[in-house]
């Protein structure tokens, strides 16, 4: 599918296909991020605020939106289905991967691994289901106003952004995200117990 | 045991610190009265002829200064502020272990988290402790549980001795600001009030009601824990308050962004919407909410005569860090999220209505309060003490050192410590991770420079480390 319909880019190396995008957003999130954790040690209230806020700003698109431009890039330098989603994949992972690491300050390796499943890594990857259908639309288009003879409107593509968009929505609804939570803290506890550590000597 | 005294026992102990003649035969008199003819007092102050009643309000992660009469510059609790008027501000009240659900078990038994078992807000509560509602039930009060229970388990608990028990399992027992659905002596009732804190106020003020009617003789003192669920987030105000801090300027503490409150695991604060200084907003808003039944309660009370014989208290379960050393939530050993807000108003023990104590008091020393002042015995095995006497007399000794201590809650990414904190310092030990912190609160009450490591920490750390294994081994202070 891909391949046939990026045929003018068929000759493009691995690294142009999928690396490149990967590593366009990737440093975006890696430069908002740092610069987000130092802007608190400036001194100028007034620059602490606006360096804060435009990190902040880029850090949590190219995490949430991240993927759309992956896709859409990777897309248009000829990437096949799984290598676009596979592509589309890999930044929200190591956000999220990062954020596991994270809880090991407090917890074992094993309960930041079920950090994995927190609420907001369930949105992160419906959000990203509807993205990807969602570029895989708009390239389709643009390849379409270009004069491809192609179809905009896969049925596949429709159906991944509407079920993926109105679970996001839905859960969201059920409680402002609580219930979600709920069942998260349920499920941890079917793990790990109350999880205040074994021989904690307080 | 002090309210069985006879009142003028304990009046006359007070009038000793008056001129010494007078002192010696008032307290002659007293005690003669109070020996033969128990239910006379001195005549100095009116005080209830029968047991008190006990009105307890708890609230949710409530900063200790979110209050019109600490000077906050927006907020509008008339409630709250009205209380502190006719009563005492504790200005050093705080939890023993600072997450909802230890704390909750700490004020229902009396104990410390380490001695009831609730070490987080996963550890089930097992009901073997018992709670001060089950004594003062045993000895003739009628007792009502209303509102949040919120401590782990298989649903509510059985506490067959509540003549009435109002509570939620709905969302973790965290229940909801609006159409929360009740469980209601054990059976699921919808709301009759769309809000939450409206309709929890609705119940104890029915309860208050029907004891306020009926033959003389038949009255029975009453105790109600009013636990409401603000100030939880999502924060969510009513019609007529939602919106209505929507223009006043927040300022946040240096440090902190308006993108705070979805970095660093603070989303599952449930304040992943909206900016930082929008949920602070929204977080007083849902505080006034609350504040406007608590008056409605109180004029309740006030109105049905229940005034001059009903002691009513007012507290936090936590206190609440609004981005203070990059932080935000109540699971830090920092002043912001242990330090509890607490007014008691009882206007036959207060002789300084509107004035404030600095003696240190605890939320384990609730339990201990009410049955004092009841005149039940309390059980050696509560581990609080009875602050009546530091309502009474502003020079009343207070604790000299307690411990502070919390077992790591998943997902809040904040390792397990225990400490001790005294009037002048604080020591905290974690079970990892993070350096030991010793602050000089005298000197640095921000907690900003770590003494650790330092020569004037090292002068101080054995007494301080003695302090914590003395108080770790139950000693108490």
């Amino acid at each position: 599918m891909a391949g046939q319909a990026n045929a003018a880019v068929k000759g493009l190396g691995f690294r142009e296909r999928l690396v490149t995008p990967v590593l366009v957003v990737f440093v975006v999130m890696t430069l908002s991020w740092i610069a987000y954790n130092l802007a608190w040690r400036l001194e100028n209230a007034t620059l602490h605020r606006v360096v804060a806020s435009v990190s902040g700003t880029l850090l949590f698109l190219s995490v949430v939106l991240g993927p759309l431009a992956v896709y859409c890039m990777a897309y248009f330098r000829g990437a096949t289905l799984k290598e676009r989603i596979g592509a589309s994949l890999i930044n929200p992972f190591l956000w999220a991967t990062k954020e596991c690491l994270r809880l090991c300050i407090s917890f074992s390796l094993l309960e930041s691994v079920y950090y994995y499943f927190n609420p907001l890594n369930v949105w992160l990857a419906l959000g990203i289901a509807a993205e990807m259908a969602l570029a895989e639309m708009i390239c389709r288009q643009r390849r379409r106003s270009q004069g491809a003879d192609i179809r905009v409107l896969q049925p596949i593509a429709v159906a991944a952004l509407l079920i993926s968009l109105s679970l996001v929505i839905s859960l969201y609804l059920w409680g402002e995200g609580e219930n979600v939570y709920a069942i998260f803290l349920e499920g941890y506890r079917v793990f790990f117990g109350p999880g205040t550590g074994v021989g904690v000597k307080l | 045991m002090r309210a069985n005294r006879p009142q003028g026992v304990r009046k006359g102990t007070v009038a000793f610190r008056g001129s010494l003649p007078r002192s010696l035969i008032t307290a002659f008199v007293a005690v003669w009265a109070g020996l033969f003819i128990p239910a006379i007092g001195t005549g100095e102050s009116s005080g209830p002829s029968e047991r008190p009643n006990i009105l307890f309000i708890l609230s949710d992660n409530f900063r200790w200064d979110c209050m019109g009469f600490m000077n906050h510059p927006f907020i509008k609790t008339p409630g709250l502020d009205r209380l502190a008027e006719e009563g005492i501000v504790f200005e050093n009240a705080f939890n023993t272990t600072s997450l909802c659900s230890p704390s909750r078990a700490s004020i229902l038994t009396g104990t410390y988290a380490r001695t009831h078992g609730v070490l987080n807000n996963h550890t089930p509560w097992t009901g073997q402790k018992p709670t001060f509602l089950e004594y003062l039930s045993k000895a003739g009060y009628d007792t009502a549980f209303i509102g949040k229970w919120h401590m782990p388990g298989k649903g509510l608990p059985d506490m067959p001795y509540l003549d009435l028990f109002v509570s939620y399992t709905y969302r973790e027992g965290q229940g909801s600001y609006f159409n929360c659905p009740l469980i209601v002596n054990g059976r699921p009732e919808p709301s009759e009030k769309a809000y939450i804190t409206e309709e929890m106020t609705r119940r104890a003020i029915e309860f208050i009601e029907q004891r306020s009617f009926g033959p003389e003789g038949a009255k029975r003192p009453f105790c109600i824990y009013l636990s409401h669920r603000t100030a939880h987030p999502p924060f969510h105000a009513p019609q007529g308050i939602a919106g209505m801090y929507a223009q006043e300027k927040v300022s946040l503490p240096k440090r902190v962004d308006s993108w705070f409150s979805r970095t660093n695991g603070n989303v599952f604060q449930g304040i992943m919407m909206g900016s930082y200084e929008d949920q602070y907003r929204k977080y007083c808003e849902v505080i006034t909410a609350m504040d406007r039944d608590i008056r409605v309660l109180v004029d309740r009370v006030d109105e049905l005569g229940f005034r001059d014989n009903t002691i009513i208290v007012y507290a936090g379960d936590n206190g609440m860090m609004w981005g203070e050393h990059r932080r935000h939530g109540i699971k830090y050993p920092n002043e912001e999220s242990i330090r509890l807000a607490l007014i008691v108003r009882c206007p036959w023990l207060v002789r300084d209505p509107g004035r404030r104590r600095s003696q240190m008091v605890l939320n384990v020393d609730f339990a201990s309060t009410f049955l004092d002042l009841a005149g039940v015995t309390v059980p050696k095995e509560m581990e609080g003490q009875s602050f009546l006497r530091i309502l009474e007399d502003p020079e009343a000794p207070g604790r000299k050192a307690w411990l502070l201590e919390y077992w790591k809650y998943f997902p809040e990414n904040f390792p397990s410590y225990v400490g001790v904190r005294t009037d002048t310092h604080k020591y905290i030990e974690y079970e990892k991770t993070l350096e030991p912190e010793l602050f000089d609160l005298t000197a640095d009450p921000g907690e900003l420079r770590n003494l650790h490591g330092t020569p004037a920490g090292q002068e101080i750390l054995p007494d301080l480390k003695g302090m914590l294994e003395a108080l770790k081994n139950g000693e108490r202070m």
